[in-house]
């Protein structure tokens, strides 16, 4: 029904499964990098205005928005634990260890991707891992030079991403990196607004300044807070931001927007994929994807909010790992036997 | 001619052969454009131009890994800007030469894993065949196809005092180096147009095509549209950066050995639309490492049951397995006897005076010689494993004489010999460095050398070491048309 | 004298594994003083086995399987034929060290001569070299005799007391091995002495007089030594015997790690549990083709479970983390 299983032409184009591996991980890890920089900058701030939510509260919210990582934990003091998930090379998560396995994985496939790409992931790396770096790490008095740090790194993921778009053909390698990305940046904002789980039952509006400036603050860790007042204008209400980050179709870190660019980016892959392969029987795929993308398309605020917000959030996280588990049975990690037999 | 020139007056001559001059007074008729184009150049020129070259050899990656240290460092290859220039005459002979060593050491091989007559008939001793820890008695009665064992060599020649090229080594395994000499030659068109079209150099751009040609020609029998594949070891290897390149350049898949699958004898790679099978695979990865199964077991880097369907006939590696056994250096001293002995010929390019540790009385005169000689590990390469007598302390002699004692087998020794000097650019100076020359020849349905190869400088004044790991650089190579 | 032979071999892994690859040597050699006959490998998971000679005659089989599989199980069955032999005798010319000497000149011995990664001389086996006295002396036939006989004296035979990969400084050492440590031991002695010697990989026939110190469920090793006049004699210094009619010969190399009964690789995270089995049963008369060759008690069930398809996999083993790229 699929046709033959093992192609023989060599006429057509291909990728390598490795190659594919390495882009989505490429991308991945780099909007993992962009994620956790732009919470730590934003908690970083908000601590200066110190009120309603406690040192201790603030960072193990932190931790949990970055999936716990292990052996990451809250001693008390907020510049050492950023220190830690910046520049930690023995914390997988870190924003240094995230950058070496983007640019690790680049190197990989250097000849798939744009000299432009190479050179500006390149230069990100050789940003943060400069030796001088390492020695003098942001001292905690100053807190100037953590920002601006932390802002150029997000910075060179921005122009990143902006170069991969404009140098590198929009072909299957391009539509891998778009899977990473989204799927990351999906995965990511439902985990952070899980941890606000707090908020989605308040019903009034803030009273207190540094409670509004936490709900601000969530806004700009998902850089939400400007396209945010333009639709509902400075009027900050919890319902309103869940319906912002989780369903609105068009702010590009919307759940809802991540889940329909990895959708199309798969739809993309799996036409230029006809006629051959495993990877011809993309059905379960395509359905899974389908099915995340519609319940966030037909829902409304309202009634996740009377149901149950954190399982709705955790629902679309499973999704999303049930998602790329079929991607790699499809088109990277699949069966030989199932190749062969077809 | 030399003192008139103030870009000369750091240019001494020495017993060394020098590519440019024939004597104080006097050039080598064919350098003399080069001369006269760089000198003319105004000052600061030739810097500019450098630099504009070195930023286009590090936006294209054009690097290779150093060991040795913590983890591998990333360089750009140093080369300069002085083409050595090879008149036709002299590459005529070069390439009759390597298209008969060539040729001669292919049917060596063959012969030493079917009938074994060359040693049948004791023109080369079992022992140095067995003893090498590069035969492969799993290759002992493979047919291969067409017979071609060695499709890519990369064989070094150095300049005697007379100016005679001679043969100092040969690499029969995986020769690299040939990337850095078409990159060489894109630069120095580009920076040099004029100078270069006088000239009239042959051209070398016609290499990769050459390449892909050659492997195609060894495709297993029955598949008219092979599919040919690079095979590297990963970005790690110092010379990824070449095989990468070579890919692209041919337009076939780079692949690694995780890429790749047996499954009853047919090998296939792991693409996002299915198993793809492969006919033909450029290896660049060690014998040792490409098959768990035949070979090393502990090797992550190969493919298991590669071997099995290489010996089915079902795929076609290039290069075979075990030829490392005929550029053993031991091996090597046998060279000229093996042409002879094969081809009825004397060999058109010599071979440099070789001592035999195994042989008690080279032994002896080589132990008592050790500050005049140099001494090298026979499975060694890339400048590795050596001792430069002239250059060497009391202590290294003694240690390397230990090592000798303990396995004279894996030792050979050569009278210490003073490769010939090239201009090179040193600050805005030209001044002679140690140079050598790798050609690359293709063996496949015929021989083929593309005009030139690799020239090797010793770019640290008086070093004799051209590798690129040790403070060794390159150079474009032009061979000329008449 | 004929033999049937069935050898089974059972890999059990922890967890599933998939893509195995696998080469066997069991398939017994048709050469000076035997025959196969008949040979038959079957493999579970079903697959296609290919096969090919190398350059010493051995016959070689591979396999693979690319599917999930929690067991491996090979049983190779032959039928092998061999002569009586002729004993070679205690001794031999008194010029024998030159004849032999004069034949390695002549002829290509080279690979059985030189040092192999298991028969590699070390401190430890000069030593020994020293204390049993093997040096060139007498004649080379009566220095092998003595040799397997001191052997056989000078180690005790315990199962299990090294694995197949130990140096045969361990069984030096301990003055103990099994069947593999006595070949590899007599193969470096001997070779040092400038005679060549080869592993000999096979079948030990027990017959219900026979008081063989190997272990009967088991393959065996033994060598054999270059001879002038002679050829390659047989000897097997585990039990102190010379190799004849009741030694069946499956492959010869250099050492074991050239002729291993198996050899293969597979792809994931398991531990693997190896089973042994060998039945030699002898008669008088070739059996007929079709007589059904005794099968032993467990084993069918063993095969038929093999057969079987594997569990599917647990919950668990799916849920990869998805957080980390895989390397």
């Amino acid at each position: 029904m699929f046709g033959p299983r093992i192609s023989w032409s060599a006429s057509e184009g291909y990728m390598l499964s490795r190659v594919a591996d390495n882009l989505y991980w490429m991308s991945r890890y780099l909007e993992r990098a962009e994620h956790t920089v732009r919470l730590l900058d934003v908690n970083l701030g908000l601590m200066l205005d110190e009120g309603a939510v406690t040192t201790d509260g603030r960072w193990t919210k932190v931790i949990a928005a970055l999936g716990q990582p292990k052996g990451l934990e809250f001693e008390g003091d907020a510049y050492a634990l950023s220190l830690r998930i910046i520049f930690d090379r023995e914390l997988s998560s870190s924003v240094v260890s995230c950058i070496m396995a983007a640019r690790e994985n680049a190197r990989n496939v250097r000849e798939q991707i744009s000299t432009e790409m190479w050179q500006r992931l390149n230069s990100l790396y050789l940003q943060v891992t400069r030796p001088d770096l390492k020695l003098h790490p942001i001292s905690a008095t100053d807190t100037e030079e953590p920002t601006e740090f932390l802002q150029s790194v997000m910075e060179a993921v921005h122009q990143f991403q902006g170069v991969t778009d404009s140098t590198m053909s929009h072909g299957e390698g391009w539509q891998f990196i778009q899977v990473g990305r989204y799927m990351e940046r999906a995965t990511a904002t439902a985990m952070l607004l899980e941890v606000y789980k707090d908020f989605w039952s308040a019903t009034e509006r803030p009273h207190e300044v540094s409670e509004y400036l936490e709900w601000i603050g969530l806004l700009r860790s998902c850089t939400a807070f400007e396209a945010y007042c333009k639709v509902y204008t400075a009027d900050i209400t919890p319902d309103k931001i869940l319906e912002f980050l989780l369903l609105n179709p068009q702010f590009p870190h919307s759940v809802r927007f991540s889940i329909d660019s990895l959708q199309t980016a798969l739809d993309a892959i799996r036409r230029g994929a006809t006629g051959e392969g495993p990877a011809s029987d993309a059905a379960e795929l395509m359905r899974l994807a389908g099915r995340l993308q519609a319940s966030l398309s037909f829902s409304q605020v309202e009634e996740i909010l009377e149901q149950d917000v954190v399982s709705t959030l955790r629902r679309v996280v499973q999704q999303c790992r049930a998602i790329h588990s079929t991607i790699y049975k499809l088109y990277i990690n699949y069966s030989i036997q199932a190749a062969l037999a077809g | 001619m030399k003192t008139q020139t103030p870009a000369l007056k750091n240019y001494t001559l020495d017993h060394a052969y020098d590519e440019m001059f024939v004597d104080e007074s006097r050039l080598h008729s064919h350098y003399e454009p080069l001369l006269e184009h760089f000198t003319s150049l105004p000052p600061g020129e030739l810097k500019r131009r450098k630099q504009t070259a070195d930023m286009s050899f590090l936006n294209q990656g054009i690097t290779f890994t150093v060991y040795g240290r913590d983890e591998g460092t990333e360089r750009i290859f140093p080369y300069d800007l002085l083409p050595r220039i090879i008149t036709s005459n002299e590459w005529d002979k070069i390439e009759r030469g390597l298209t008969q060593r060539i040729t001669a050491l292919n049917l060596f091989l063959r012969d030493i894993y079917h009938e074994g007559r060359i040693l049948d008939d004791g023109v080369v001793p079992r022992e140095v065949v067995y003893s090498c820890k590069q035969f492969r008695r799993q290759m002992r009665g493979l047919q291969v196809p067409r017979n071609v064992y060695i499709t890519v060599v990369g064989t070094d020649l150095i300049r005697l005092e007379n100016g005679e090229f001679v043969v100092l080594e040969d690499n029969l395994r995986v020769p690299s180096g040939v990337s850095y000499m078409l990159t060489n030659r894109r630069v120095m068109k580009r920076l040099f147009p004029q100078l270069f079209q006088r000239y009239a150099v042959r051209p070398i751009e016609h290499y990769t095509q050459a390449l892909l040609g050659t492997l195609r020609a060894l495709a297993p029998e029955g598949r008219p549209e092979p599919n040919i594949v690079v095979l590297t070891p990963g970005v790690f290897n110092s010379a990824y950066f070449e095989h990468a390149y070579l890919a692209r350049q041919m337009g076939i898949e780079l692949v690694e050995g995780r890429d790749l699958l047996v499954h009853d004898n047919v090998v296939y790679m792991r693409t996002t639309t299915g198993l793809r099978r492969v006919d033909v695979i450029y290896r660049r990865v060690d014998d040792d490492f490409i098959d768990p199964i035949s070979f090393r077991p502990d090797s992550m880097l190969g493919v298991p049951g590669l071997f099995n369907a290489y010996r089915a006939g079902n795929v076609t590696l290039s290069n075979a397995f075990g030829t490392g056994v005929a550029d053993d250096k031991a091996l090597y001293a046998y060279v000229p006897q093996i042409i002879k002995y094969s081809l009825g010929e004397d060999a058109v390019l010599n071979n440099v005076e070789t001592f035999l540790l195994t042989n008690p009385t080279h032994r002896q005169h080589v132990l008592q010689n050790l500050d005049k000689l140099v001494v090298k590990a026979v499975g060694e390469s890339g400048g590795y494993g050596m001792l430069i007598g002239p250059h060497s302390t009391k202590e290294q002699r003694e240690e390397f004489a230990r090592r000798i004692e303990a396995d004279p087998r894996n030792y050979i020794a050569q009278p210490t010999i003073t490769f010939s000097r090239a201009p090179c650019m040193v600050d805005d100076l030209l001044e002679p460095r140690h140079v050598d020359l790798r050609p690359y020849i293709l063996f496949g349905d015929k021989v083929t050398i593309v005009p030139g190869g690799l020239t090797r400088v010793a770019l640290k004044k008086g070093s004799l070491v051209v590798n690129s790991s040790q403070g060794g650089g390159s150079k474009d190579t032009w061979v000329l048309s008449q | 004298m004929y033999y049937s032979i069935r050898h089974l071999t059972k890999f059990l892994y922890g967890s599933a594994v998939s893509e195995s690859m696998m080469e066997t040597r069991m398939h017994p050699r048709s050469d000076t003083t035997q025959r196969c006959l008949t040979f038959h490998l079957s493999v579970s998971p079903r697959c296609r086995v290919f096969g090919y000679r190398d350059h010493l005659g051995n016959h070689v089989h591979h396999f693979d399987i690319p599917g999930e599989h929690q067991q491996l199980v090979i049983v190779a069955e032959s039928l092998v034929e061999v002569q009586p032999a002729l004993l070679p005798p205690a001794f031999l010319a008194p010029d024998a060290w030159k004849e032999l000497d004069a034949m390695i000149e002549q002829g290509d011995y080279w690979e059985m001569l030189l040092p192999s990664e298991f028969a590699a001389p070390t401190d430890e086996l000069m030593k020994l070299a020293k204390e049993l006295d093997v040096r060139r002396k007498d004649d080379p036939l009566m220095v092998l005799h003595e040799l397997n006989h001191k052997l056989y004296e000078y180690f005790d035979y315990v199962p299990k007391s090294t694995r197949v990969d130990s140096p045969i400084d361990e069984a030096i050492a301990r003055r103990q091995g099994v069947c593999q440590d006595f070949a590899h031991v007599m193969i470096a002695l001997v070779r040092q002495m400038g005679i060549p010697c080869r592993y000999v990989s096979g079948y030990l026939h027990h017959g219900r007089e026979d008081h063989d110190r190997s272990s009967s469920d088991a393959t065996h090793a033994w060598v054999e030594a270059l001879m002038p006049h002679l050829g390659w004699v047989g000897f097997d210094p585990t039990n102190m015997l010379m190799a004849a009619e009741r030694h069946i010969r499956t492959a010869i190399g250099r050492d074991y790690a050239d002729v291993p009964p198996t050899k293969g690789i597979f792809r994931g995270d398991a531990g693997s549990e190896l089973t042994v089995a060998v039945r030699v049963t002898p008669s008088e008369e070739p059996p007929a083709l079709d007589q059904e060759m005794p099968v032993p008690e467990d084993w069918s069930i063993l095969v038929e479970k093999a057969q079987q398809p594997p569990p599917a996999p647990t919950a668990q083993q799916i849920a990869f983390a998805q957080m980390q790229q895989q390397q």
